[in-house]
Formats: C-alpha cells, structure tokens, sequence
C-alpha cells in the first residue's frame, strides 16, 4: 500500500460525492416538489442501494469500459439513497406552521423553497451527505476490479501473496478514513443542527 | 375594510362557510370565537386567499381580491399563526424584515424597521436583533411574529389564536399589548380565538360563528347583554351571568312586575286590590296609559270617605326617574327621599317598574354571585 493509493481512494470517494450532491439533492428536491414523482425517486434509488456493489461496477463496466469514470458512476448510484431521501424528509419535516406563514405572507413557491424550505433542510440534506461519504469509502475498495486502483488494490494485491501485515494496515487505513471523514462531518453536522434548530415550543 | 359577501366553501360536499356576509370597519380590532371545527381559520384565510372561496366575494378596501395579485395582497395583510412559525435560520431581524425585503426595501430601511419595531414591544435592538427564534422564550418568540406581520406597515392583520400557545400571563401581556399596538397603529385585525375571555377584552366587535355561519355580531358589551343563543351564552359561562346584570340603568335595578290601575278605579276596589296583592301603594295611570301618581293605603283610610274614585287622593310629586337613567339616581331618590320606593317610567312616562330597597339589594347581590342558574 502506498500513499498514492490512498490519495487515489480519497479522489474517488470526494469525486463520487461531488456528483451525488449535485444529482441526489435535485433530485430529492424533485421528490418533494412533486408528489407523484415522490415514490417513483425514492424507490427507484433505494432500489439502487440493494444491488451488490460487485455486480453494479460489472453492469457499469459492461457500457463505459474499464477505468476511473466507471468507478466514480457507480459510486454514485450507491450513495444515491441517502442524499435523496434525506433531503426529501428535510424538506417534509419543515414544520407546517413555518411553512404557512412563509405562504402567509406573500413568498411563492420558488422564493420558499429557496430562502425558506432548503435553508431549514440543510442539517438532514448533510447528513445523508455524511452516509454517503461513509458508504463511497467502503464501496471503492472494489474500485480494483474495474480498473480504479485505490486502496482495494492494495487489499487484493496482499490477499493473493497472504501479505496478511498489509492486508491488516490497509484495512486499518480504511476504517481510519471512513472514522476520521465521518468524526469530523459529524462535527460539522452538529454545529449546523444547533444553530438551526427549530424555535423550541 | 373588510367585507364578505355572500361567501360559501365547502369541502367534499360539507359546507363549512355557509353564506356568510358581514364587513368589518377601519381600525378595529374584530374577534372570530366559536366552537372549534365552525370555520374561523377558514374564514380568516380567505382573507389573504390561503383558502380560496367557492362562491362569492371578499374586498378589501373596496376591491375585490380574487383580483388583486396574490402576492401584493399577502404583503398588505399581516399574518400570525399559533405555531409562531418563526424561521429557525433567520436572526430576529431577519425574520422581521421577510416582507420588506420581498418589498425590495433598501437594506438601511430594513434596519431602520427593525429598530422601530422591537423598540415598539421594549426589546432593546443591541440584545435581540441578531438572536435566533431557539434563544428567545415563548413569549418573546410570538413577539417577533407580531412585529413580523407589522415590519411592512400593513393596514391588515389577521391573527389565528395567537396566543393560544402561551402561559396564562404571557398571554394577559400579549393581549395589553396587541391592543395597544392597535389602536397606537390603527390597524384592522381580525382575531380568531376560542376563548371568551380574549374575546371580550380585546374586541371591538365580536363575531360568533357556528357551523360555518355568523350567529351574532355585537360588541362584546352588546353580546353580554343579549347574547344571540344558548351557545353563546354557555360560551359566556359565569361572566355572562355576572355582567348581564352587572346593574347600570335604572332598568336593571328595578322590579317590573308591579300593579297598576287607572285613576278614575273606585276606591273601595283599590283597597280590596291593595289588601289581596298585599301592598300599601298603587301606581295610577292616565286613561291612555301614561303614569299620573301614586295612591297609598293610609291616604284612602284618613280621608277616603265620601270619594268613588282615587284620583283626588292621588299623590302626584312622588318620586319617579327613567328607566334608562343611571341607577345611582333611583338610589338617590330613594334613599335621600325616604320612601319606600322609587317609579320608574318609560320615556313615553308609561309605568315600567318600581325600584325598592329589596330590588336593588337584589340586582346587586346577582351581580356579585350570579343569579343561582
Ligand atoms: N382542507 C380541508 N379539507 C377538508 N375539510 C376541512 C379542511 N380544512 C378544514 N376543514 C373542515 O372545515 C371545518 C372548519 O374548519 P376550520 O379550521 O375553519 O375550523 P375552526 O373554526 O378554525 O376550528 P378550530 O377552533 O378547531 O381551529 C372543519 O369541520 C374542518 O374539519
Ligand atoms: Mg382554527
């Protein structure tokens, strides 16, 4: 294992997420927005969530070729679920008195959403955020078999040489990853949580 | 300023505003109270077109405002709700200033709203302006979405239970204070509640709504004295009891049911009458009904003899007053003037009652207890 390897890890992992911030949260806002569409999304990615993460690389890898471009779409497909619902039930735990005095007192549809709705869904929308980081680290190590390298590379590498020290460390560095990105957006996450709390009752 | 006519809504079939017209004049304070599931809310939101209406029009200040853009109304009519709804990621000056700056208000007249504003409920801008709603308390959290509604200066506001939310004293300042921005502002606020109580300190005009219509209309002074029903009264409770008959007029001290009889009645007849009803004193009447004295037992007995009728032995300087004069001047009369008691007439000088010592001590006694119901 070597630096370079987590290096690569790590741009998968950040990469994937950028394109599931920008594809889950439009998409989480589409589900709330519109009712019909609302079941259609969120069960159309929970879907996603239930295909074995080997199989998903496969089927992507089948239609791009092997390489970073494979990885990082499936990386985002997984993560999907998270970012999508939870952005989804921000926006449908506004509390409803909120809601109706923003229509009360002349914002329209867009302007709430806007300056009202998605401003109080930004706490959940960042936890699934958080999941999703979670999730893509774990994921990528498959990265390997379709040509992404990272850290699963190292894994697979030292399994078929019974390198079991590297195969220990390399674990290691991943649980240090997933824990270390997660403890610290976690921080983040409460800070924005106390701030925007909801007026207490 | 406000005027419905001929409003209905229904929903699935149910009506829920039955018809109902009424108009709600400039500056003052209008209370909605009734039985919950009545349509208050509903009412109140057709205002600012939350809720459309199915049949009929509503116009505010002489316009019609299924005309009028949604958002302009909404921006002239001021909006507070129980559940506060402050924006929990918007400081208190953010939260005031919403509708200014959907006005497109300049950010120093913003400011300058938010000091007038807060300086208005005597939350001192330093200390609050920049806290979020979660760091204020119940109270001061409704305070802020009062002066939300106000930030923009509209003409309208319409509160729904406002206080519905807030500790018993809370509330008591919250209402002392609404009223005195009020009338201070001059504003039209039409109030939901369903507590009489806030209902009669604060309204100008109370509406009682039931089943989707209006039952009575008064001011609450009005609605004491005769209330409209049953409901309305059990609404009332205790208090009703008490200020129904909270004596302020001759006519509410005084006892109605008293004999009286013509003055050309024989005087034999009269002490027969006197001696069956058990009183010493007749009050005698014109042939066309007006009062024209009092005749007393003893007068009849010391020099009766020789008349037929009582008219010469009438008494025509008793004391009376009008039944709609203040009480306090049959109890002067009464208790300065050593009688036993007091006529009261009508402006017409027909005979309406009397005013004795036991009628006012009486009247006074309901006031204070209730009348036992
Ligand atoms: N969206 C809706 N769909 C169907 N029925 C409704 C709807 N909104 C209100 N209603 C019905 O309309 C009636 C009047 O409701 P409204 O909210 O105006 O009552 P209210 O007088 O404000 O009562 P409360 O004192 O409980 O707030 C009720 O019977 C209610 O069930
Ligand atoms: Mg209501």
């Amino acid at each position: 294992m070597s630096w370079s390897m987590v290096m690569e890890h790590l741009f998968m992992v950040l990469l994937a997420v950028l394109f599931t911030i920008a594809l889950g949260v439009p998409l989480g806002v589409c589900a709330y927005c519109f009712k019909p569409l609302r079941r259609v999304v969120l069960w159309s990615v929970e879907i996603l969530q239930t295909i074995p993460a080997m199989a998903l690389l496969g089927i992507i890898m089948v239609f791009l070729g092997a390489g970073k471009a494979t990885v990082v779409i499936g990386l985002l497909l997984y993560a999907l679920m998270p970012v999508v619902q939870n952005t989804c039930l921000g926006l449908t735990e506004v509390d409803p008195g909120v809601r109706e005095v923003a229509r009360g007192m002349g914002m329209m549809r867009f302007y709430r959403l806007l300056h009202v709705e998605m401003p109080i869904a930004i706490p959940y929308i960042f936890t699934g955020i958080r999941i999703a980081v979670v999730i893509s680290v774990g994921v990528a190590v498959f990265a390997t078999f379709v040509g992404g390298g990272g850290i699963g590379r190292a894994i697979y590498q030292a399994i078929r040489v019974h390198d079991v020290p590297t195969i220990i460390s390399s674990t290691f560095t991943l649980m240090l990853m997933a824990i270390g990105l997660d403890t610290v957006m976690a921080l983040a996450e409460k800070r924005l949580y106390s701030r925007f709390s909801p007026a207490e009752k | 300023m406000i005027r419905f006519e001929h409003v209905s809504k229904s929903y699935g079939g149910t009506l829920v505003l039955d018809d109902l017209s009424f108009e709600i004049a400039p500056g003052q304070l209008a209370v909605l109270i009734g039985p919950s599931g009545c349509g208050k809310t509903t009412t109140l939101k057709t205002i600012n077109r939350l809720i459309e209406t199915d049949k009929g029009d509503i116009y505010v200040n002489g316009r019609s405002i299924a005309r009028l853009n949604k958002v302009e109304l909404r921006c002239s009519i001021g909006y507070v709700i129980q559940q506060i709804g402050l924006f929990p990621h918007m400081t208190v000056e953010q939260n005031i200033c919403v509708v200014p700056k959907l006005l497109k208000y300049s950010k120093e007249r913003c400011q300058k709203i938010t000091h007038e504003m807060l300086e208005l409920v005597k939350m001192p801008y330093e200390e609050y302006a920049h806290k979020y709603p979660n760091q204020l308390s119940g109270g001061q959290q409704q305070r802020i979405g009062v002066l939300r509604a106000l930030a923009a200066s509209p003409p309208i506001v319409l509160m729904d239970e406002p206080f519905g939310a807030l500790d018993p004293m809370t509330r008591l300042v919250l209402q002392e204070e609404v009223r005195r921005l009020q009338q201070k502002l001059n504003k039209t606020i039409v109030f939901v509640t369903h507590d009489m109580d806030e209902a009669l300190t604060m309204a100008d005009t109370v509406i009682f709504m039931e089943k989707g219509r209006i039952v009575q209309m008064a001011s609450p002074d009005e609605m004491l004295r005769n209330p409209a029903s049953d409901l309305i009264c059990s609404f009332m409770g205790k208090r009703s009891l008490n200020n129904q008959h909270l004596p302020q007029t001759v006519a509410d001290i005084m006892r109605d049911k008293v004999v009286t009889v013509t003055k050309d009645h024989g005087v034999r007849a009269s002490v027969e009458l006197m001696s069956r009803k058990n009183i010493d004193t007749l009050i005698l009447t014109n042939a066309d009904g007006s009062y024209a004295g009092v005749v007393s037992v003893d007068r009849i007995k010391r020099s009766g003899k020789g008349y037929k009728t009582v008219e010469p032995l009438m008494n025509r300087g008793y004391p009376f007053s009008y039944e709609d004069e203040d009480g306090q001047v049959a109890f002067d009369k009464l208790i300065d003037g050593g009688v036993n008691y007091v006529v009261v007439l009508r402006r017409d000088r027909t005979v309406a009652g009397i005013v004795t010592k036991t009628s006012m001590a009486r009247s006074m006694a309901e006031a204070v207890w209730g009348n036992g119901e």
